[in-house]
């Protein structure tokens, strides 16, 4: 299958090479340890049957325990401390008897290598001194020499000086600027704060800049998106309904939070358990928002109390993967196979949060609520008035402007309606089909007769050629009854009865086999038969509108008693459709409904050219009663009908039609936010007064009661007494407790990951036993004790990560660190990783200018390709882009639809569960992501309309270009590259005018630009070229 | 055939470098002379060796290169369409006894009615020479009956659309596992350098669906994020942000992509690191793409003999028959794993209209590409699989004797049906008791029919893992499965 075997074998060489440096350097060639070195080998190979698991315990041994691992086994043990011959581990391991042999080829589980059996044979040999996983000893700072040097830079020189390594030098001064600008607010350095780092003269200006990003409002933003990932936190319910609920003041307090640098303990405590503090302020009941932002489920016929349940668990799952680093979703079916942590254990956290005031309800169903008024939505609100005002006036002026030509209009109206104004083109048809052996015929009167066989269900398609040049906005439908008819109604069936479930229009274009939809947007009918209420979603065979869908089982029909007579619909299109000589209108009109043989007999098609605002059922078009009037001049017109006259013309008048979208666009944004501008309801935690039982339930069975269970925390973890372990807030205690020996590491390892994109733990999800055992043991502990020790004091730490000197190091790889270390785990170098998507948006944002950086409220809806919601829907949610500067808000505040992750993000926590591992691939959709999203291209647009305006020549803007994007001059090479590709680029859309008008027109029309458009165009395309360049998305 | 240099992460492409900076001094040249040839021969290597499970793929010779997953989301009746219980007219009206039901839970929309049988509402026949049986929705699928095998035995343990779609398409009824076509994008890549390897249609359809389709059906889950499967949408723009802007002619972006390569290689030069190796490539891969998929996407050039044969609803763009064109195409042209979303089998009401129209919107496209990929000579490689995330009650929803009346959901047994890629055509495999009820003989479990997919793409289910939060994920999960030898050609 591969090209080259003898390449695969090189490979795979290559590979244990690289990779041996690094896991060496995690033991001590000398004496194994057993909570580093023996237990990942233990767990790994052979937990999974010999392991804290009773159920799937086999030959009744288990190799977690010593006292298990060493009993006697009837003459033999296995495991004989001092004895490794002795000890039928070792001879089972490396027995050649595939019967033998462990762990067993049958479960997959790969057999240990030579150095892992050498640490076993060691470790037994020593003694077999068994100790604890290391996660589970409480962390205790390491002992260092009293040095001027920082701790961090202490513990990292230590490592790599016993591996011979040197550390990198100091990144560049603009370098160093970006990084730290990136990890401590998620946004580029402005070009004031480049200058400052870069001057010679300021020793401690990069402690300066510190201290500004960290007292910078942005802060708080940036360390909020890492906690919404981790939160789930999302603006919809996900599920089969995925309503919309509005909890983005929590996101607020998280904000605000950070800002604030509130202890973590006390952020711990206020979001488990905030509503059972003493006197708890409306802000503390927020808080616990946190365990509420879970996916909620309304599917109907779905057990709301299954729903609870699987919120409890995932409650759960979520803390231990936030605060404990463990996989405790593992203990919901069974004892965790690896980590010391039994089911009993697992639905004893269960019980502290399963007396939450809930139902297992979603949408406007899911108490507990909170009422609460943000301080943030004013801001947003009073930008989308002005907003509103704004474009309102312009519509207007729009209309004003337009008077004249309504005025020259009506003139040539008054004439062509002299002799009669007839609105309605009956259609002359060019084929006609039934799906059945029925036929169709059409009659003088160009209505269409069926005859022929009258199956139980049938669909006719008329196929026609309306006048070249002409335009539809909308279809007339009349159903007309026959004398050959049964009863003489407009049915063919016995009853006389018709329906129509499903009316659709296409364009077939000659020598093409494809045909094109064209959107209906709404239908009226002079005659509907009475629906019952509560039907919608059954048998209800009335309502006119139900014929723009694909749903057989509703459709347009009228009442019996009026079946004699003929009867009218008109359907209106969502767009006006331009014929062309070419093409072909057709018409399909289905009946699959369960009325057997409830097939029209007679009708007849007709189409208008008349704007479909006026298209109605029950009066008369306008120009009809022009025609009626027939006045001599303007003058004699009554108001009434002048006004509606003029409706009619500015509907169709482009320049006013586009200052009313966009006018309508910013009143229903500024409607959006109005809604929310008093109280909302915020899901928050709520116990009820009467607790639930809570029990094991068997295989992880929502309704599968075992037995009853109190609540409890994991004792291999922290053993508390049942006293302490009573109430959430009591969960939360413990896990903030200095005692405990997760907690803080956790989260010092996520701040770590924030600062050099992976963890010192590289699974900051795992700590337990499969978990990844760090390279800098020392390191992670000693800032797990600051972080503790400083009052649980965030920025402190974060202060401290990015002041070392190995957070400051150049990120270029060298050929020895990429043989030896190419993951970075030793440090030997600084971190250079891709950004996260959301922070490309919101840097592209900046550097152009965009950026508006009001902070909170309700979420904003950045640019997203059309259709994508709809798609998903099938039209029941329409995504409609932020208006004016709320558009350029940063993505933190993008609402979020959980069962449709914004498509401008790549490489996101999806917010289903819980996720606090950063995903970063490499991908062609990421490439055509940023080559095409509208906010990159406006971000390019506005550097191109601010290069333009200036006087200097193509160089100097290129310059100015990169100080913008990269924070740096553009060097001799790369003005080399770029300027002969300019002057091509701005040759071509001088020459091609109109395909620089396309270019620029998209986004927001306020900031079209309608001077020197070949060179913004050209332009454009360079800074376009520029936010996408390696350099532009990646933390160096 | 693992020549996918795509798909290569942080850390792999860093090991990669590592390694090529190593071939490079060892062969005596410099970074940059290295061929591109030679790179990607090394990619190779890396891709197959260095992530968990896949490198020993294929295990053994696959049976099926291709995989065309015709999801029938809702749950389609196999009472109607497939599962001929004549005996259920004597049945009619009577209450569906306690033997039978065993306890089985009904959603909370009949939780509350008498579950009272309701005889199928279709009448069936006999067809091929096989003698399948088939009801009369499903006109066309007579004709194809000797080339497919139906399984009749299918079993599911949701009874909830959500849990159960999650669980037919990722093994597992909570949300977070990979798909299956992401994971055989992520075990077998791709034959196809310009194009994903996994492609997902759903037909456009006008109605507001009562169950949406989220887009981590076709998600990768903990698996990288490129495995997922990427959606060709029926609009100008068949993949998001695929078509550069209006007024870019492709000559400036060509020149635009040059320019932004030679910047990138400067960085490279600078900063050595190999990841901007991989971005340069894959801009090269977008411009591709820019290419192939419309060019994927656009039908104007098949004959008209292909419309006739998929129906006149193959002639509008989006619609399940245009995508069943759409994706033979993509298996023309090396796609691994095409799925298609049809959505709307939901039927618990009104089944003679409701159902009916599904049936018409699927039967002949379905059928229609069985056959096209017959005549082409691409079913032998390709396994073509139809079917929902269950099946339908035997007790009528509402008045079963109305025309009113649908049915529940039923996750005991449900119909699917494969053909091609190594499945033995021209077989019924397992049945139902006599109330379409309960699986009387040879029951396939959901994950029987993953560890069965997966066998035909050269795929041990045991073996093929990966390490996700200290465990080793497979598709087939925890429980017991087995590939369903029977049903194998």
């Amino acid at each position: 299958m591969l090209h080259s075997p003898r390449l695969f074998r090189w490979a795979t060489l290559l590979a244990l090479l690289v990779a041996l440096p690094v896991s060496c350097a995690a033991g001590d060639l000398a004496a194994p340890r057993f909570g580093r070195d023996v237990l990942p080998i233990l767990s790994d190979r052979c937990f999974h049957c010999h392991g804290p698991d009773e159920t799937h315990r086999e030959a009744g041994l288990r190799l977690d325990v010593r006292e298990a691992a060493t009993a006697d086994l009837g003459g033999y043990a296995a495991i004989v401390p001092g004895d490794p011959d002795a000890s039928e581990i070792l001879q089972r391991i490396e027995s050649d008897d595939e019967s033998m042999v462990m762990p067993p080829t049958d479960s997959h589980r790969k057999p240990l290598a030579a150095h892992e059996v050498d640490i076993l044979r060691r470790w037994i040999a020593g003694g077999a001194m068994w100790g604890k996983h290391w996660a589970f000893e409480r962390p205790v700072r390491p002992s260092m020499a009293a040095a001027d040097q920082h701790p961090i830079d202490v513990l990292v020189r230590r490592r790599l000086e016993q591996l011979g390594l040197s550390p990198s030098n100091e990144a560049e001064p603009h370098t160093l600027a970006r990084r730290v600008s990136f990890d401590l607010t998620g946004l580029p350095p402005t070009s004031e704060q480049v200058a400052a780092v870069d001057a010679d003269d300021a020793t401690d200006s990069y402690e300066q800049l510190v201290d500004e990003l960290l007292s910078s409002p942005r802060f708080g933003e940036r360390m909020a998106m890492w906690w919404l990932d981790a939160a789930r936190y999302s603006d919809t319910d996900g599920f089969q309904i995925d309503a919309i609920r509005t909890n983005w003041p929590w996101r607020d307090w998280v904000i605000d939070a950070f800002n604030a640098n509130k202890p973590f303990d006390q952020f711990t405590i206020e979001q488990l358990a905030g509503d059972l503090l003493p006197n708890a302020t409306a802000e503390q009941k927020l808080a616990t928002c946190f365990h509420r932002n879970h996916q909620t489920n309304g599917e109907g016929g779905r057990h709301p109390e299954e729903s609870r349940v699987d919120y409890v668990i995932d409650r759960v799952n979520t803390t231990g993967t936030v605060w404990l680093g463990l996989t405790l979703g593992c203990c919901q079916c069974h004892s965790h196979k690896f980590d010391p942590i039994s089911q009993r254990e697992y639905y004893q956290l269960t019980a502290f949060f399963n007396s939450i005031d809930e139902t297992g309800e979603a949408g406007r169903r899911a108490k507990p609520y909170l009422d609460y008024q943000s301080p943030y939505v004013a801001e947003i609100v009073a930008q989308a008035k002005h907003l509103a005002e704004q474009r309102g006036a312009h519509q207007r002026a729009a209309s004003e402007a337009a008077e004249p030509h309504f005025q020259r209009w009506l003139e040539d109206q008054i004439v062509n309606v002299q002799h009669g104004f007839e609105p309605w083109t009956p259609l002359a048809a060019e084929s006609l089909k039934t799906a059945s052996r029925a036929q169709l015929q059409q009659q003088p009167d160009l209505s269409i007769v069926a005859s022929g066989p009258n199956p139980d269900q049938d669909e006719y398609q008329v196929q026609c050629k309306p006048t070249a040049g002409s335009t539809i906005t909308a279809v007339r439908l009349e159903v007309l009854p026959d004398a050959s008819h049964p009863l003489k109604r407009i049915g063919r069936g016995p009853t006389g009865e018709f329906a129509i479930t499903t009316f659709k229009l296409q364009v077939a274009k000659q020598g093409q086999l494809q045909v094109r939809d064209v959107p209906l947007a709404s239908a009226a009918a002079d005659s509907e038969a009475p629906v019952p209420e509560g039907k919608e979603n059954s048998r209800s065979y009335g309502r006119v509108g139900h014929l723009l869908f694909d749903d057989p089982r509703n459709g347009w029909a009228v009442a019996s008693e009026v079946l004699d007579q003929p009867h009218t619909a008109v359907l209106r299109l969502r767009e006006p459709l331009e014929m062309e000589d070419d093409e072909r209108l057709q018409v399909i009109m289905i009946q699959l409904s369960d009325i057997y043989q409830a097939n029209v007999g007679r009708f007849r098609l007709s189409v208008t050219d008349q704007p479909a605002s006026v298209v109605a059922i029950d009066q008369t078009m306008p120009l009809e009663r022009l025609a009626t009037l027939a006045p001599d001049s303007t003058d004699d017109i009554p108001e009434k009908l002048l006004g509606e006259l003029r409706q009619q013309f500015l509907a169709t008048y482009e320049p006013y039609r586009q200052a009313k979208r966009r006018a309508d666009a910013a009143r229903q944004q500024l409607r959006t936010y109005e809604s929310q501008a008093g109280e909302v309801k915020v899901m928050v935690m709520h116990d009820r007064e009467q607790p639930r039982d809570t029990f094991v339930l068997q295989r992880g069975v929502w309704d599968q009661h075992g037995e009853q269970v109190t609540p409890g925390v994991p004792a291999a973890v922290l053993e508390w007494p049942q006293e302490k372990t009573q109430t959430r807030l009591d969960l939360a205690h413990w896990i903030v407790s200095p005692d405990n020996p997760l907690t803080a590491r956790v989260v010092a390892n996520q701040l770590w990951q924030i600062c050099f994109g992976a963890g010192l733990v590289r699974t900051p999800e795992d700590f337990g036993l499969q978990g990844e055992v760090p390279v800098h043991p020392e390191l992670l502990d000693w800032l797990a004790v600051e972080l503790v020790e400083s009052g649980w004091d965030v920025k402190h730490v974060m202060r401290l990560i990015v002041t070392s000197e190995t957070y400051q190091q150049s990120s270029k790889f060298t050929p020895e660190l990429l043989e030896q270390d190419p993951e970075n785990k030793l440090l030997a170098r600084g971190a250079r990783f891709r950004l996260p998507s959301w922070m490309i948006r919101d840097a592209a944002l900046q550097a152009s200018g965009l950026l508006d950086e009001s902070l909170g409220g309700p979420p904003m809806m950045p640019y997203q390709p059309r259709g994508v919601w709809e798609a998903l829907f099938k039209g029941r949610f329409t995504y409609e882009p932020s208006q004016g500067d709320i558009q350029f808000r940063r993505t933190l505040y993008a609402f979020w639809r959980r069962s449709s992750t914004p498509t401008y993000l790549f490489d996101v926590a999806p917010r289903r569960t819980c996720e606090v591992r950063p995903r970063r691939t490499n991908t062609p959709l990421h490439a055509l992501t940023l080559m095409n999203d509208l906010s990159q291209l406006e971000a390019a647009r506005s550097l191109a309309v601010q290069m333009v305006a200036t006087e200097s020549p193509p160089a100097e803007r290129i310059d100015w270009l990169f100080q913008r994007v990269l924070s740096r001059s553009a060097t001799t090479a790369e003005v080399a590259t770029l300027e002969p590709q300019l002057t091509a680029w701005l040759a071509e859309y001088r020459q091609s005018p109109d395909e620089a008008r396309m270019l620029l027109d998209f986004g927001q029309p306020e900031r079209n630009v309608d001077q020197q458009m070949a060179d913004t165009a050209a332009y454009t395309v360079l800074a376009s070229l520029v936010l996408n360049l390696d350099e532009a998305i990646t933390h160096e | 055939m693992n020549n996918d240099h795509r798909c290569i992460t942080t850390n792999e492409g860093a090991r990669l470098l590592a390694r090529r900076a190593f071939l490079g001094r060892s062969a005596g040249l410099s970074l940059g002379a290295l061929s591109l040839g030679l790179l990607e021969n090394v990619a190779a290597a890396s891709v197959s060796n260095v992530a968990s499970g896949r490198g020993d793929l294929p295990h053994f010779a696959p049976r099926a290169n291709n995989v065309i997953f015709l999801t029938q989301s809702g749950g389609p009746s196999q009472i109607e369409l497939f599962d001929h219980k004549p005996g259920l007219h004597d049945w009619a009206g009577v209450e569906l006894p306690d033997s039978v039901r065993q306890g089985q839970r009904v959603t909370t929309m009949t939780a509350n009615q008498k579950q009272l049988i309701m005889p199928p509402r279709t009448k069936f026949g006999r067809y091929g020479q096989s003698g399948a049986t088939l009801g009369e929705w499903l006109p066309f699928h007579w004709k194809i009956a000797d080339d497919v095998c139906f399984v009749k035995s299918m079993v599911t343990d949701q009874i909830n659309h959500a849990p159960a779609m999650t669980k037919f398409l990722t093994g597992h009824q909570l949300v977070g596992r990979p798909s299956m076509g992401a994971w055989a994008s992520y075990g077998l890549g791709s034959a196809n350098r310009n194009l994903p390897d996994y492609l997902v249609l759903i037909s456009k359809m006008n109605r507001p669906s009562d169950q949406p389709l989220y887009d981590y059906y076709w998600g990768s889950g903990f698996l990288p994020s490129q495995y997922q499967g990427v959606q060709l949408r029926a609009e100008r723009n068949p993949v998001l942000y695929l078509q550069d802007p209006d007024g870019m002619p492709r000559g400036v972006r060509r020149t635009m992509l040059d320019s932004l390569a030679e910047l990138n290689q400067m960085r490279l030069e600078e900063t050595r690191d190999p990841e901007i190796d991989t971005r340069i490539r894959q801009y090269e891969m977008a411009w591709r793409m820019q290419t192939s998929v419309p060019e994927l996407a656009d039908l104007s050039n098949e004959p008209e003999s292909t419309f006739d044969l998929y129906g006149p609803d193959s002639r509008r763009p989006g619609s399940y028959a245009a995508n069943c064109i759409m994706a033979r195409r993509m298996i023309e042209r090396g796609v691994r794993f095409v799925q298609l979303f049809h959505p709307d089998w939901d039927h618990h009401s009104q089944l003679n209209s409701w159902c009916v129209a599904r049936c018409r919107d699927t039967d002949q496209p379905s059928a229609a590409l069985v056959t096209d990929l017959k005549q082409r000579g691409l079913l032998d490689e390709t396994l073509v699989i139809w079917g929902g995330e269950f099946g339908r009650g035997v007790a009528g929803q509402g008045d079963w004797q109305s025309t009113d009346a649908g049915r529940d959901h039923h996750p005991r047994c449900f119909t699917i049906w494969m053909a091609g890629g190594g499945v033995r055509p021209g077989m019924t495999y397992g049945a139902t008791d006599d109330f379409s009820f309960n699986v009387a003989e040879n029951p396939v479990h959901v994950r029987d029919l993953h560890a069965t997919v997966l066998h035909l793409l050269g795929i041990d289910h045991q073996r093929f893992t990966y390490r996700f939060q200290g465990l080793d994920y497979k598709l087939t999960g925890v429980e017991e499965s087995r590939v369903v030898e029977e049903i194998l050609a």
